[in-house]
């Protein structure tokens, strides 16, 4: 297997996205790798109707810093479009990426459903290995805190 | 020349709440503006079933339909963080779907006129399977499919301020779709590239005109006029299908294009141009989130194709995007003359 040299991660700024950024941003300090945090801004969002595109980046970055990471090695990106187009538009051709993660839900998905998870769709579209973080257990997130 | 009016649907249904854009008060704004036609007892309003599950999977997977069935069955939910599904949802969407069916009917029964399909949800963002964007299904690609079906030739101009990923994707790879999209970009869903052409069997069939933020309508209009003209003109379409969002609209607050009501009629003038002949040309609503801009875009729209004057805002000129048109142009031509060179791909579809 290839080094891990560049890790996209996706954040949406829920509980189980913040998840996976720590699992990513420790992943990315033991390989030496980027951490490339993308958030995908739909159409609610861009009319100014969720959360402001500058707290998700304050919260993403600073659980980055966190586990590690330099500020040199984080890479923020918005990038408009659903969350899986929006991460698999990071992997593919031009941008690339050896591994992507994400939270098993995100902040809309309705649980034991198919239709809306992007985890699950990103399992299925991607063309680089996908990370599916466990959502968190209260215990472990206190660790964290 | 008669008007066709299939629907309103989505006046009730598929409740998003007060807060989201995506409302009832849409349809209601709209059909406002079809009443400032007053047209009155002149206007034909077919019967609207709900479109049939053999005539969604032509464009949906059968999987992705039962999902969105059971989804909606279970209560429903938040689907991606644009879009919802309520319990009413998936009745919602086939009424809209259907709707565009008998738009179809209607015009191929009266052999004339033009068709207006004011129904919710919208469609152009749902993919083959997946719903995204407030879409649940493709309206515009459920009818064009069931034109295709028939072996016409259609014509899809989609004006809407968002690149149609979901019908440009459905039609990506159809010699009998040619598929004109007008859009911000970069904006969601983050498709519409001028690169992007179409597929193997249908190179130059997929015609993207992206432009910059504050662009006005006499750019949006010279996108039609100067860069699609030659490839619409070469396909030569049976039908002509408009997927009409009125967020270009300078008030509309999901972007920043800057097209006033004139310019809708002035667009729709336009695309009536292509039509082969009366009774082929159907109107789908699609986005649009400023009430008053929805009620006055759609009155100018509808006025100019049955020459009423509504006394629409001045049609705007001088914003960016101009210059970029001629180098679309030339992409687009080197896509055609690819195809032209590809083996196994009739005269007639060239």
């Amino acid at each position: 297997m290839s080094r891990i040299e560049s890790i996209v991660v996706g954040f949406d700024g829920s509980n189980d996205s913040r998840t996976a950024l720590r699992w990513a941003a420790d992943l990315a300090t033991l390989a030496g790798a980027r951490l490339r945090i993308v958030h995908a801004v739909g159409l609610l969002e861009h009319a100014g109707l969720g959360t402001t595109i500058e707290i998700h980046r304050e919260k993403a970055v600073q659980t980055a810093t966190d586990a590690g990471l330099s500020l040199a090695d984080i890479e923020w990106s918005v990038v408009d479009g659903d969350p899986c187009s929006a991460l698999l538009r990071m992997t593919e051709a031009p941008e690339s990426a050896d591994l992507v993660v994400v939270g098993t839900r995100g902040s809309n998905a309705k649980s034991g459903s198919i239709l809306g998870s992007t985890s699950l769709e990103l399992a299925e579209r991607s063309t680089v290995p996908v990370v599916i973080v466990p959502t968190e257990t209260l215990d472990s997130a206190n660790h964290h805190n | 020349m008669t008007l066709i009016v299939a629907g309103p649907t989505g006046t009730v249904e598929h409740d998003g709440g007060q807060f989201h854009p995506e409302q009832q008060a849409r349809i209601f704004s709209v059909m406002d503006g079809v009443r400032a036609l007053e047209l009155h007892d002149e206007i034909v309003y077919p019967p609207v079933p709900k479109a049939e599950l053999d005539e969604l999977a032509r464009v949906h997977s059968i999987t992705y339909l039962r999902e969105l069935e059971a989804f909606c069955e279970q209560g429903g939910g938040d689907i991606d963080p644009d879009t919802y599904a309520r319990p009413d949802s998936w009745v919602a969407a086939r009424r809209a779907a259907g709707a565009g069916l008998a738009a179809i009917s209607a015009l191929e029964a009266h052999g004339d006129g033009i068709a207006f399909v004011p129904v919710r949800p919208p469609g152009h963002h749902a993919e083959r399977d997946r719903a995204m964007g407030f879409c649940l299904l493709n309206n515009v690609a459920v009818a064009a499919a069931s034109l295709t079906a028939k072996g016409q030739r259609v014509l899809i101009v989609d004006w809407d301020v968002h690149h149609g990923n979901g019908t440009q994707s459905i039609f990506w790879d159809d010699p009998n779709v040619l598929y004109v999209s007008t859009h911000q970009y970069p904006l969601y869903p983050g498709t519409g590239a001028a690169s992007e052409v179409g597929g193997p069997n249908a190179i130059g069939l997929t015609v993207n005109v992206p432009l910059p933020a504050s662009a006005t309508g006499d750019v949006v209009r010279a996108s039609v006029d100067r860069v699609a003209r030659p490839t619409i003109e070469r396909f030569s379409p049976d039908w002509v299908l408009v997927s009409c969002g009125f967020d270009a609209h300078k008030a509309d607050p999901l972007s920043e294009l800057a097209l006033s009501s004139g310019d809708f009629a002035e667009l729709a003038r336009l695309v009536n141009e292509f039509t082969p002949r009366p009774g082929r040309l159907a109107l789908f609503l699609e986005g649009g989130y400023n009430q008053v801009a929805l009620q006055t875009s759609v009155a100018a729209t509808l006025g100019a194709l049955l020459g009423i004057d509504t006394h629409p805002s001045e049609p705007t000129y001088g914003g960016p995007g101009m210059d970029a048109l001629r180098h679309i142009a030339s992409e687009q031509e080197r896509a055609i003359d690819l195809s032209h060179a590809l083996p196994g791909r009739s005269e007639e579809h060239a």
